[in-house]
């Protein structure tokens, strides 16, 4: 089959937002539930410890929390409809414009990590698969046991300690030069090199084992262009599965890296918003973190496509 | 001189359970512009045979020993991009299962015009023209769109038109065939048996010619080559050997061509030789008709018979070869 038709396109898109909203429901009522089963109650722990039992009351009229649950729950529900996230109870602000407010700082370290670990697991990867036994294979297996078996809080500390505060070389923490965003983003990109460098060798060499890289070479074509057109593309479909789950996670805030270098993004703001029991805020991020992660991964599946020709035919064909 | 002497080439893999002697000492020639059919079971070790003509035997498999000359160069002592500049222009190969060894994500005029970017330096989406008249060549219909699919959208028999594009692209001297039909439907063979034999008589190339299909290589092939187990088990004129063959599993093997056609169903008894641990003797003695007590205990020479040479004691007499 040939290039998509645009609607093909466009139609298989509005079929997978369709399909997320059965999701997105069964994950909100879920989540509206737990977050009160959650221990602690917000209207006292806003009233003081000073307050009387009637100041307590109040607040909780004014929170909405004195209803039944159900009727919280159709209140809430009716706001979503409207685009109303609902009120912080800390910040006192519309929850949407928080985390709006948080996210671009989220998106900076998010994207910065992927992109530092991409640029140096793929090509270590690749050289690991072709060249197992040299320095490169050795180091690619060092950086992938780091990465994957690092506590992520000990190499941010220990990051700051050497960089921070022996060579002070780049500022432990806070935000707003590009300085500022070394640490952390090494420190993220570290973890997620650890998956990607094993995904991507693992990947390689399978697709060096097919059929189609003995035709490769049976022309005489060069080996890198064996290994790089031939090999590399077949085996970017699990490279891309795992790069785009790894920005998932890491778009719904890098808590642990987020608190280590007092980066202000969204991983903070659900911390605190935890803290203080603050509902809407916590029911409105983990909403933004579900929709996130439906986008990512109908991008994937769009990606797959673009990369692999019978995907397309599938995604196209089917709806 | 001819085209190509393989002598006593012996390609083993090292698996875990022991080394399997796929290739065990196995020597042939071929001339210019001749049509060698090889034939056997499978296990035989004829498709290893063909990939190490070429340097592609997949590890574990290596070759230990023998060589390969082809114009008068040993392949086996040829640095790798000597033999690069060799693979896809004087030798070529078109494969068994043309849905495997197609890649799934590159179009099809990449994927054939790789072989003018190996070989004259040509970026493939320059040489789109080339081969638009290549796959015209090999009649592929609609070759100015087929360039622009990928080989999923292709059925199997236009999959097979394009390997053999590939492989005839740039005149060469030898065509390696691994079982080019076996793939495809009966319908199809056809199709390509005949296109395969209208290439060669425009290109005059050579080939070698890898079958289990006995009757087809009879139909194609001026000389024949029988292995079992790794060894050559009988070679010469394609004729001679219908006519009169006269090792015992060369018989067998017409035997069962002929019985077909009556259909009456022959057999073999028993099962091809583990590689792994090959009967001691004549690797073939366990199944053989004529067996004598000797054959268990003494490994055949090579012995000249006419023009044709056989390794089988009952013709021990005869001299070696």
């Amino acid at each position: 089959m040939e290039a998509p038709p645009k609607m093909s396109l466009a139609r298989y898109i509005a079929r997978r937002v369709l399909q997320a909203i059965p999701t997105l429901l069964i994950l909100i009522v879920f989540m509206f539930i737990l977050v009160r089963i959650l221990p602690g109650d917000p209207a006292r722990l806003i009233a003081g410890l000073e307050a009387t039992e009637e100041d307590v009351e109040r607040i909780r009229e004014v929170l909405g929390l004195n209803k039944p649950l159900h009727e919280q729950f159709i209140d809430y529900m009716s706001g979503l409809l409207r685009g109303d996230l609902g009120t912080s109870i800390k910040y006192d602000r519309p929850v949407l414009e928080e985390i709006l407010a948080r996210f671009p700082k989220t998106l900076e370290l998010a994207i910065a990590a992927e992109l530092i670990a991409i640029a140096l697991a793929i090509p270590l990867g690749v050289v690991s698969a072709l060249k197992p036994y040299t320095k490169t294979g050795l180091l690619a297996t060092i950086v992938s046991l780091i990465g994957s078996s690092m506590p992520i809080y000990w190499l941010g500390l220990m990051l700051i300690y050497i960089f921070s505060v022996q060579l002070r070389l780049l500022p432990s923490s806070g935000t707003g030069t590009l300085a500022h965003l070394v640490l952390p983003a090494v420190t993220l990109a570290t973890l997620l090199m650890g998956n990607l460098v094993r995904i991507t060798r693992a990947s390689v060499l399978e697709a060096l084992e097919s059929n189609y890289i003995v035709t490769a070479r049976s022309k005489g074509l060069r080996e890198e262009v064996v290994v790089y057109r031939h090999a590399l593309r077949n085996a970017l479909i699990p490279i891309i599965t795992i790069t785009g789950l790894q920005l998932g996670a890491l778009l719904g805030g890098a808590i642990l890296t987020e608190t280590v270098f007092a980066w202000p993004g969204l991983g903070q703001l659900l911390l605190t918003a935890i803290n203080s029991r603050d509902y809407p805020l916590i029911q409105g991020i983990i909403i933004f973190y579900a929709v996130i992660l439906i986008v990512i991964n109908l991008v994937i599946d769009i990606a797959y496509a673009y990369i692999d020709p019978r995907v397309r035919v599938s995604l196209w064909s089917s709806g | 001189m001819p085209l190509l002497e393989v002598r006593n080439l012996k390609v083993y893999y090292d698996l875990p359970q022991g080394t399997v002697k796929a290739v065990d000492g196995v020597s042939f020639s071929l001339e210019k512009g001749e049509i060698l059919g090889v034939a056997g079971e499978s296990g035989s070790g004829k498709s290893t045979l063909a990939h190490s003509i070429i340097g592609l035997v997949k590890p574990p498999g290596r070759v230990v020993d023998g060589e390969i000359i082809f114009e008068g160069r040993n392949l086996l002592e040829l640095s790798e991009e000597e033999l690069r500049e060799i693979r896809g222009k004087d030798i070529t190969m078109v494969f068994q299962d043309p849905n495997t060894y197609l890649n799934p994500v590159l179009r099809i005029g990449i994927q054939v015009g790789e072989v003018y970017e190996a070989h004259l330096g040509i970026e493939p989406r320059k040489a789109i023209d080339k081969v638009v008249d290549l796959l015209r060549k090999v009649r592929l219909t609609d070759p100015e769109r087929r360039v622009e699919s990928y080989p999923h959208e292709l059925s199997g028999g236009m999959k097979q038109r394009v390997m053999i594009s590939m492989a005839i692209a740039l005149k060469p001297k030898l065509i390696i065939l691994d079982e080019p039909t076996s793939a495809l439907d009966v319908t199809i063979q056809a199709e390509i048996m005949e296109l395969l034999m209208e290439m060669r008589d425009e290109l005059g190339a050579a080939m070698i010619f890898i079958s289990h299909d006995l009757e087809l290589l009879g139909q194609v092939s001026d000389r024949l080559m029988i292995m079992y187990g790794g060894r050559l088990v009988e070679i010469g004129e394609t004729e001679e050997i219908f006519r009169d063959p006269l090792h015992p599993y060369t018989e067998a093997l017409i035997n069962a061509i002929k019985y077909v056609r009556k259909e009456e169903l022959p057999t073999l008894e028993g099962e091809p030789p583990s590689l792994l641990k090959p009967p001691p003797g004549c690797r073939f003695h366990p199944r053989c008709p004529k067996r004598m007590d000797r054959c268990s205990l003494v490994e055949p020479g090579e012995y000249m018979v006419g023009g044709r040479r056989v390794s089988c004691l009952l013709y021990e007499e005869e001299g070696d070869a």
